[in-house]
Formats: C-alpha cells, sequence, structure tokens
C-alpha cells in the first residue's frame, strides 16, 4: 500500500464537470473560475435595478446553516437567495438542538428531511462541508460558507471579482496577503483562486509563528519583513488579526503586530501607486490596518461587499443546475 | 483440536527452521513435526503454499473493555486478533476505567479466559488514571499479572514525575511501553506538512514524536530501565533508536501495520478513516519505517488495533476519533511487505511473531515436539473480500472495506 491514493471524481463536480457542490478552490479549473465571475458579473446589473429579484431558485429552499457567528457573510448569502427568489431558512445552530448533544450527522439529516435543497454552510472544524458533501447529504446542494482553516471559496471569489474589475490581467499582477494566514481559510482560498487564474507573484506576509507550515507548498514566496513583500505590489489583501492570538502565544501584543505588520499610508508607499487594499472584514482599526488606509482611495473593502452577493447569487445558481443534472445521472463514490 | 496439516512450509526463526513439514496436532500438543506423516482417522489440511509460523504476538491493541464495549469487547476483538494469527496480545491501559488496579487486570484477564481465543497480557498503567500525576500501584499490578507499564497514548509533563515512575517500575521489575508524543505539540490531528497546510487541519510536527523519544531515551538511560518505543511514526524517530541501539541502550520498538502501510496522501479527501494518533507522516517517513523494519532497528510490528463503532468516525475530521480496527486486515497488509520485498518471510515472522514475544518476556518454546502447540497458518494466496461477512471485529472503522484482500490466516491454535 505504498502507492499514492487514487482519486476519483472530484466531489463537487458532476460528471460532465459542473458545480454541483462549492467546497473549496482547489481543483476547479480557471474556465470554471472565469464562468462563476462572468456569471457573477450578470448579476452586478440584476443588484442595479429597481427590481432586483430573478426566478433562478423560485420554489426551492435554501438553509443557512451557521455553526459559528457571522453577520456580513450570512446577510449576503441571504440577500442572494433571496434575489434568486428562493425560500431561505436561517437555522441560529448556536441555540439549536447541536447545543443539547445532537451531532452534526443527525442535525443536517433532520433538515434534509424537511426537503431542503441547499445548504450554505460555516463551520468551526475543516473539512466540515467536504463530510457533509460525502456523508451527509449528497443530494442537497453544499455552499461552503467557511470551514476551520480550510477553505472560504466564495470570499475568495469575490476578491477574485474586485481585482478583475480593478485591474488588468490576472498573470500581470503581483498580490500581497497579509496577516494571520495560518489560521486563515481566507488566504488558503485566495491564493488557490489566484494561482489558478493565472497570478505569478502571489507574497503571503507574515511572522512564522502566523504563516502555515510549509507555505512554500501552496506556490508563493514568504516573507517576514512587511515592507519587503509590498515592494511594488498591485493588490494587497489584508487579514483580520483575532485578538486570541495575543493570548496564546503567538504574538506579544496587538500595538507591536500593528508597529511592525499594520498596514499604515507610510508602509503603502512602497506598493504601486494605484494599488488596490481589500480585506474581508471585520476591520481592527488600529491593529491590522490603519484607519485612514481602510478608508482611503486605494480601499476596496466596501466594494467587496457588494460583489459578494453577485458572487453569492452566480454560485447558488450554479450549484443547483449541477446538482440537478447529477442527480439524473448514476451518483458514483467520489473523493477529493 | 485434533488436526493433520500436510505440505507447509514451516518457519521457525528461533530454531533456523524453515521448510516443508507435516504437522499433527492431537488434543492442543504438538505431537509429530516431520515429512510425510500418516494419521489415520484425523481432519487433514492441505498446507501447500501455506507458512505454519510460532503464533503472532501483538504488543499494542486496544480491546476497549472496559468502558467502551460500544466499540469492541474482549470476546469479539481477541477473536478478531486469533482470526488474524494473533495467540498472544497486550492490551492497552486505555480502557474505562484504566486498567490501574488489580481489579481492572484481573477482570480484563477473566474475560479473555472466558473468551478462549487468545492469550492476552494487559500492560498496566503507569500512573493513576493515566494522568500522569502520581505513580500507579505498579507491584501489585504486576502481581495481577500486567507484563509492562504504560502510560498509554498520554504523557507525563513533568520530568519529576516521569523520573520517579521509571525508578519505580526499574524496582519492581517492569518494563515500560512508550507511546511517544508530546502532549502540547501533538495536539493536531494530521502529519505537519503540504497536506496538512493545503487542507487547513493543525499538524503534528515531527518534532513531537523526536522530542519525546528523546526526552524518554534519556530518562530510561538514567535511572537503567527497559523500555519498548510503540508504534514509531517518523524517520527521524527511527534514527534516535538506531543511534541509541548502537549505543548500546536496552531498548527497542516496533511501527504499526498502518504506518508500514499508509502515509499522509491517504488522508486526502478528509478521509477520517486514516485518521490516527500518531498521524500517518509523509511517504519518506514510511519508506524509512520500512528501512528500519527490514535493519531490525524496529524490532516488531503491532496491530494498534483500536476498533470504533461508526459514529466515531462520522464527523468533519479533526472531531472524529483517531485509531483504525487493523485486525482483520492485518495478514493482507504484512504480506504487502514481502510482496513489495522490504522484507522476507523468515524476517515478518520474526517481526510478527518471535520478537514481540521477546520483548513481552512471553516464555514459550516454539514450534518444539511434544508442548502445547502456538501457531498459526497462513494461505498467502487466500482471496477474500473484507465485508460483513468475513469480518470478525465489530469496529468498523476498516479502511479496506469491501476491498478484495489476498492472504488470510486460515487457523491459529493457542497454547
Amino acid at each position: 500500500m505504498t502507492r499514492v491514493k487514487q482519486l476519483k471524481r472530484p466531489l463537487q463536480l458532476t460528471n460532465d464537470g459542473q458545480l454541483r457542490h462549492f467546497l473549496t478552490i482547489d481543483g476547479l479549473s480557471k474556465t470554471l473560475l472565469n464562468n462563476i465571475l462572468n456569471t457573477a458579473e450578470s448579476f452586478i446589473i440584476v443588484g442595479s435595478k429597481a427590481v432586483k429579484n430573478v426566478p433562478l431558485l423560485r420554489g426551492k429552499t435554501v438553509v443557512n446553516l451557521f455553526f459559528e457567528n457571522s453577520t456580513r457573510t450570512r446577510s449576503t448569502f441571504e440577500l442572494a437567495a433571496k434575489r434568486l427568489s428562493a425560500d431561505v431558512l436561517n437555522i441560529d445552530i448556536l441555540t439549536s438542538s447541536a447545543s443539547k448533544g445532537e451531532s452534526l450527522l443527525d442535525t443536517l439529516r433532520n433538515l434534509r428531511a424537511m426537503q431542503s435543497d441547499m445548504f450554505v454552510i460555516r463551520h468551526a472544524d475543516s473539512g466540515a462541508a467536504h463530510f457533509i458533501a460525502a456523508e451527509v447529504t449528497p443530494d442537497v446542494a453544499i455552499i461552503n460558507a467557511g470551514d476551520g482553516h480550510h477553505s472560504h471559496p466564495t470570499q475568495a471569489m469575490l476578491d477574485m471579482l474586485t481585482i478583475r474589475r480593478h485591474k488588468s490581467n490576472f498573470d500581470q499582477l503581483s498580490v500581497a496577503i497579509v496577516g494571520d494566514i495560518r489560521h486563515s481559510r481566507v488566504a488558503r482560498s485566495q491564493v488557490q483562486a489566484l494561482k489558478t487564474l493565472g497570478c505569478s507573484d502571489v507574497r503571503l506576509i507574515a511572522p512564522d509563528t502566523l504563516m502555515p507550515p510549509h507555505a512554500s507548498t501552496l506556490g508563493v514566496t514568504t516573507y517576514r519583513d512587511l515592507d519587503q513583500g509590498l515592494e511594488g505590489v498591485d493588490v494587497v489583501m489584508v487579514l483580520r488579526l483575532q485578538t486570541e492570538r495575543m493570548t496564546s502565544a503567538f504574538l506579544p501584543s496587538a500595538n507591536e503586530y500593528y508597529n511592525f505588520y499594520g498596514l499604515t499610508r507610510k508602509r503603502l508607499q512602497r506598493a504601486k501607486a494605484d494599488v488596490i487594499i481589500m480585506h474581508p472584514g471585520p476591520i481592527n482599526r488600529g491593529v491590522e490596518i490603519e484607519s485612514e488606509v481602510a478608508d482611503g482611495k486605494h480601499s476596496m473593502i466596501l466594494n467587496q461587499v457588494g460583489y459578494g452577493i453577485a458572487i453569492r447569487m452566480a454560485v447558488m445558481s450554479m450549484v443547483i443546475t449541477g446538482q440537478a443534472c447529477q442527480s439524473r445521472e448514476t451518483n458514483y463514490g467520489c473523493v477529493d | 483440536m485434533d488436526v493433520l496439516i500436510k505440505k507447509a512450509r514451516v518457519i521457525d526463526p528461533t530454531q533456523h527452521l524453515d521448510s516443508q513439514l507435516d504437522l499433527y496436532i492431537n488434543s492442543g500438543i504438538l505431537v509429530a513435526m516431520a515429512s510425510n506423516l500418516e494419521v489415520d482417522h484425523v481432519r487433514q489440511v492441505d498446507g501447500s503454499g501455506c507458512i505454519i509460523c510460532p503464533g503472532l504476538v501483538d504488543l499494542s491493541c486496544n480491546l476497549r473493555e472496559p468502558g467502551y464495549s460500544q466499540k469492541g469487547t474482549i470476546d469479539s476483538e481477541t477473536a478478531a486478533a486469533a482470526q488474524s494469527g494473533y495467540t498472544h496480545i497486550c492490551a492497552s491501559p486505555s480502557t474505562s476505567p484504566c486498567t490501574d488496579t488489580p481489579a481492572i487486570v484481573q477482570l480484563i484477564l477473566d474475560r479473555a479466559h472466558q473468551a478462549r481465543h487468545c492469550r492476552v497480557y494487559p500492560v498496566g498503567a503507569l500512573t493513576r488514571n493515566l494522568e500522569g500525576q502520581q505513580l500507579s500501584n505498579m507491584a501489585a499490578l504486576r502481581d495481577a499479572g500486567c507484563i509492562a507499564v504504560s502510560n498509554g497514548s498520554g504523557d507525563c509533563d513533568e520530568n519529576m514525575t516521569l523520573l520517579r515512575c521509571y525508578e519505580y517500575a526499574a524496582s519492581q521489575g517492569l518494563p515500560v511501553f512508550i507511546q511517544a508524543q508530546d502532549k502540547h505539540l501533538g495536539k493536531g490531528c494530521i502529519h505537519e506538512g503540504a497536506i496538512a497546510t493545503r487542507m487547513g487541519l493543525d499538524g503534528i510536527p515531527i518534532i513531537a514524536e523526536t522530542l519525546s523519544i528523546s526526552r524518554h531515551l534519556q530518562l530510561l538511560h538514567h535511572v537503567g530501565l527497559r523500555g519498548h518505543f510503540n508504534q514509531v511514526s517518523s524517520g527521524s524517530g527511527v534514527e534516535l533508536i538506531r543511534q541509541a541501539k548502537r549505543a548500546g541502550q536496552d531498548i527497542t520498538a516496533d511501527a504499526s501495520i498502518a504506518h508500514l502501510s499508509f502515509n499522509e496522501t491517504w488522508v486526502r479527501g478528509y478521509d477520517s478513516q486514516y485518521h490516527l494518533h500518531p498521524p500517518l507522516r509523509s511517504e519518506d517517513d514510511q519508506q524509512a519505517l520500512l528501512v528500519g523494519l527490514a535493519d531490525g532497528t524496529l524490532d516488531g510490528i503491532c496491530s494498534a488495533h483500536q476498533p470504533h463503532e461508526e459514529a466515531a468516525k462520522k464527523a468533519p475530521f479533526s472531531s472524529t476519533e483517531p485509531g483504525m480496527a487493523s485486525y482483520d486486515m492485518l495478514i493482507p497488509l504484512a504480506l504487502q511487505l514481502i510482496r513489495n520485498q522490504t522484507i522476507d518471510w523468515v524476517t515478518l515472522v520474526d517481526r510478527l511473531s518471535i520478537a514481540p514475544a521477546r520483548i513481552a518476556g512471553i516464555n514459550r518454546s516454539g514450534l518444539q515436539v511434544g508442548v502445547k502447540a502456538d501457531l498459526c497458518l497462513i494461505d498467502p494466496n487466500y482471496r477474500w473480500t473484507l465485508d460483513a461477512s468475513t469480518a470478525v471485529s465489530t469496529g468498523t472503522n476498516q479502511p479496506l472495506w469491501e476491498q478484495h484482500l489476498q492472504g488470510r490466516s486460515l487457523l491459529s491454535i493457542c497454547p
């Protein structure tokens, strides 16, 4: 058994390569990512009309299952589903049966019995969305709204949409990701999306304590020094720093972090003059980013929120179509 | 048991024996072993193409009883062990309550005796409740039947406590079994490497093992205690054992059949069946384990059998329980080591039977005429499918489930 495990068809794709779940960017083709971006572009137009709804998910039930707190991701998913005319059920899992000892497996099976068509899931465990798609509800479309430190694919795609709308080709760009990369599902998905779309200069900037071990295997260049890493970049993506990192021996203090890794106007001078600044939110002003930078002319932080609705509409409409196609075909075992 | 086994290849490294012979066993006694034996009115088994060797000896397994009977029982798991050719197995102290009192030792021995599948040798807890703080009643545990003491998969935080434990174990003549992993560095659920980074899972660095092995080696050396390292998982760990042996330290080590057969790539797709503790490491580490097994740095192969109920593995990866129910898969996986030319048959018999018996201090006579038979008969060409009709262990965590396998133990005779 020394051979490498053979993988079958990726779990999130149909036999003919369409999305049926959206679990991770890993393994998706450039064409598919561009399809998502193009579809999202068409939904941006919907958002600007007086009547914002389209009937693509009419009669479908979307369940938002957030096992972790979230305001903006959850509300943009809800809005996206409603604009697609779906019925939306929000389950507040923190006060539901999960806290009574019911397993994730049983919670999901119960919701499936309610004839749900799509689960949007955020969970603290890496691989939770994979587990649900593979083991619990293979016939319900699963959208990963963030699992542990693994993946947050809709966030990465809205970031790609932001870059595409404000910059030229991905293969011409230098992109820096700054902050707590070790614990960031956003950073992992961003790196995979950038690499797939052709970006050859992806830089990760963090002290070693916040850098994933073996980060260079992701196909990126790593920097310990922020100033060096920012030199000549077109895009800076800043990650949120959670305060618990200061109490668990990852960092000495918020102040020291700001002084050496906080994005300030002065530091930003090293980047290109037309650099854009992004952040998945919510931001900690004065910890990872200076207020003037967050609110300044380079900032795309509020644009990102609007694009988030369009990306989520795109992904939801694509997986519903893929799921319908796949359920007509033979379902055989698949892994990824 | 009254049986005549014809034309089997009989391997017993303790006697430098490797020949085609017939064996006649009557009432559990090995009555005769020679070429062309003829006995009337007795069940004959054609042993052509099969191997007969001394019964296998397991240095690490979890029988789950008392406390975790939803995962397995002494009856069910010793039956699985016997089906795989084991006649003697050392049971981990990680039960509930753990094996830290003579009463629990007696319970395990009684249940094993009632089950009559194979002999069970309890490994006692090194510390009370395996908490790593207070010495267990080691002398009483020894008198009740424990052959060694161990802190299971847990570790002692305090060097002073561990030193005292080892001093006391030495004075009671008990060797110590060690599963070396630093408690704090070992908190992840997968080998720390590129795959862990990609999957966003907390990795366990190799230093979690090597730091712990070094610490235990120094304490054992200081005390002059014999130690056995269970389930070494990394190439660097093997190297530390190799150096210590070269320096003359009285230690032994094993690797689990899972760590010899699989590596971290099998975890891809969040396959919880490959969630082990210590974790499956890189392909290079797996190769280093195979080299260590061949050159004798690793004295034995253990099953590290850990049966689970289905629910224990049905959750997101990091929330699943680690471990593999390996008894039913053991022979096909072990034969793979011969097929890929890691070791030959004589070495495999040594690593699965002879060396583990020596390490556990089990006195037995091998394949000697006139004494109670203690052997197993393995058909390396037997083709079968692991499924509900063939599995003996109640553990559902068998990653080769519904796969076609080659090789099986046809018979084991326990003294």
